[in-house]
């Protein structure tokens, strides 16, 4: 057990830099993520059809592209097409917009929840289209779906390891662990520490989502 | 109860068999050479790691797939092939047994080892002291030396230069420790693959791939505009892995190297994979370095 404890404190520079990355990466692309998301959102529910068509060609798009291919196409791709993308555009880019397309279904279904008779009646008061959504439709849909959100996010804290290990090589969490086990084969002891890094954000978002569902929960 | 879950585990074992007898003869199609029947090889006690491998028939041998000269899993032939394998298939026909290859890359070789995943590694796999602690290492079979490869029209001219640039090796690599020391300043990405670090290079991602010279002669085979600098700024000297503590799987691979090396195969072997590539002054002949001097190289 004092083993356990040693790793930790004698390549405590290198997890930290990983952990540090792999916030960083996880917090630009939660930003990313529930922009897109909201915006797909509102397409998709919009009154026009072809509005709604975009929305959906986006969300089927990048929920049916693994993310891992996601990532060769975001960065080898384009890069091989001329387009010098760096690893923390692509990486960042490609899980956030990845993420958007389940949020903005997850938001979808909250607007479905709020009756439609409430949208009727925001536009015959004269709001505008874009109003109503914003001030009527979507604080109620965000609020429903606030649990599935939070588990997306964790999914999507979980799947910026996969950004780390794919061709981007960014200096991540997992990546930075590999490296001092490939350097002391102190195997168990160096996932163990990955494992509470994650945990460490997953963990916190779990926190943080259950504190909003209580403080925007509706009260019947 | 008992005699149902004995039978459950030799039906398991009979479709392991099968699975592995199958695969066995899918790979063993292009067994090269056969110099020397199974029945002349040296019998071992059974209790030995060499005479359980004769008595399984097979031997399991980790080398790399994507780094040609030494071991390319080719997409033509569907075989893997390169220096790495020809030893491995000499090895193993001086046991009187087939030799199965698997991937295993610098991350990962050596905990596959561990685990008794694969019996030997053979993944152009610089001896070093840290690495020692975990397996044993046979003789030296070959000498590399570290190089950087560039782009067309770099200005990086030596390791030095590196500083303030990035630079692609793979994980678990001695070139992970060595660049952080040289060159502190580089901008390390480090992968799981050399073919990854050559997607980089081309799709210019990245400023240089540091890593041995013969991997990197590999990849200025496959893209021309890619060029090494011919630094020679580290000596790496490839041991085949052996599991921990094996003294007789250890005896009996030293004396292969040796008789490798001895019998003349080693040039053959060389000459194929590795000078035909090279002028004549950038050849090479066998290594003249002993294990005890290779440890001292990457000590602790």
């Amino acid at each position: 057990m004092s083993d356990l404890w040693g790793v930790l404190t004698e390549h405590l520079p290198e997890f930290s830099s990983g952990f540090f990355v792999t916030f960083r990466l996880v917090a630009i692309a939660f930003v990313i993520a529930m922009v897109v998301g909201t915006l797909i959102a509102a397409l998709r529910v919009a009154p026009l059809r072809w509005l709604n068509l975009v929305g959906a060609t986006y969300v089927e798009i990048f929920r049916n592209i693994p993310l891992l291919v996601l990532l060769f196409i975001a960065f080898a791709g384009l890069r091989r097409a001329g387009i010098p993308i760096s690893p923390w555009v692509a990486g960042t880019a490609s899980l956030g917009l990845y993420t958007a397309a389940y949020i903005a279904e997850a938001l979808r279904s909250g607007v479905f929840s709020v009756g439609s008779g409430q949208i009727d009646a925001a536009l015959s008061l004269g709001l505008t289209y874009p109003k109503a959504l914003r001030r009527i439709v979507l604080p109620q849909a965000f609020r429903s779906v606030i649990p599935a959100l939070g588990s997306l996010i964790i999914a999507m804290i979980k799947n910026s390891a996969i950004v780390g290990a794919s061709l981007l090589a960014l200096p991540d969490l997992l990546k930075e662990a590999r490296q001092v086990q490939s350097q002391t084969f102190e195997t168990n002891e160096v996932f163990f520490w990955a494992a509470v890094g994650y945990m460490l954000l997953t963990v916190s978002a779990t926190l943080i989502f259950r504190y909003l569902e209580s403080r925007f929960e509706i009260k019947r | 109860m008992e005699t149902r879950s004995r039978w459950h585990l030799a039906a398991i074992a009979a479709l392991v068999l099968a699975a592995l007898t199958l695969f066995a003869c899918g790979g063993d199609d292009e067994e090269d050479s056969g110099d020397e029947p199974a029945a002349a090889a040296e019998e071992f006690a059974a209790d030995t790691t060499p005479g359980e491998l004769q008595e399984a028939g097979t031997m399991t041998i980790g080398v790399k797939f994507d780094v040609p000269p030494f071991g390319l899993n080719n997409p033509q032939s569907g075989e893997v092939e390169g220096f790495d394998v020809d030893l491995g298939n000499y090895i193993a026909d001086r046991l009187g047994v087939e030799a199965e290859f698997v991937e295993a890359n610098s991350d990962n070789r050596i905990p596959l080892l561990v685990d008794g995943s694969i019996d030997l590694i053979l993944s152009t796999m610089t001896i070093t002291e840290e690495r020692d602690q975990e397996i044993d290492f046979s003789e030296p079979y070959y000498v590399a030396n570290g190089d950087i490869l560039i782009p067309e029209g770099s200005d990086i001219a030596g390791i030095d230069d590196l500083n303030g640039q990035t630079v692609c090796t793979a994980l678990g690599s001695t070139y992970q420790e060595t660049i952080e020391e040289e060159a502190p300043d580089a901008d390390l990405r480090l992968v799981d693959r050399y073919s990854e670090c050559l997607e980089l290079i081309q799709t210019g991602a990245i400023d240089a791939v540091s890593t041995d010279n013969v991997i990197l002669t590999g990849m200025v085979i496959q893209d021309d505009t890619l060029s090494l600098l011919g630094e020679d700024f580290t000596t790496e000297p490839y041991g085949v892995g052996i599991p921990d503590g094996d003294t007789e799987m250890k005896e009996f691979v030293d004396e292969s190297v040796a008789e490798f090396i001895d019998d003349g195969t080693w040039q053959v072997t060389y000459d194929e994979w590795v000078g035909q590539f090279l002028e004549e002054d950038q050849q090479q002949g066998p290594p003249d370095i002993t294990l005890e001097e290779a440890l001292e190289l990457f000590p602790l």
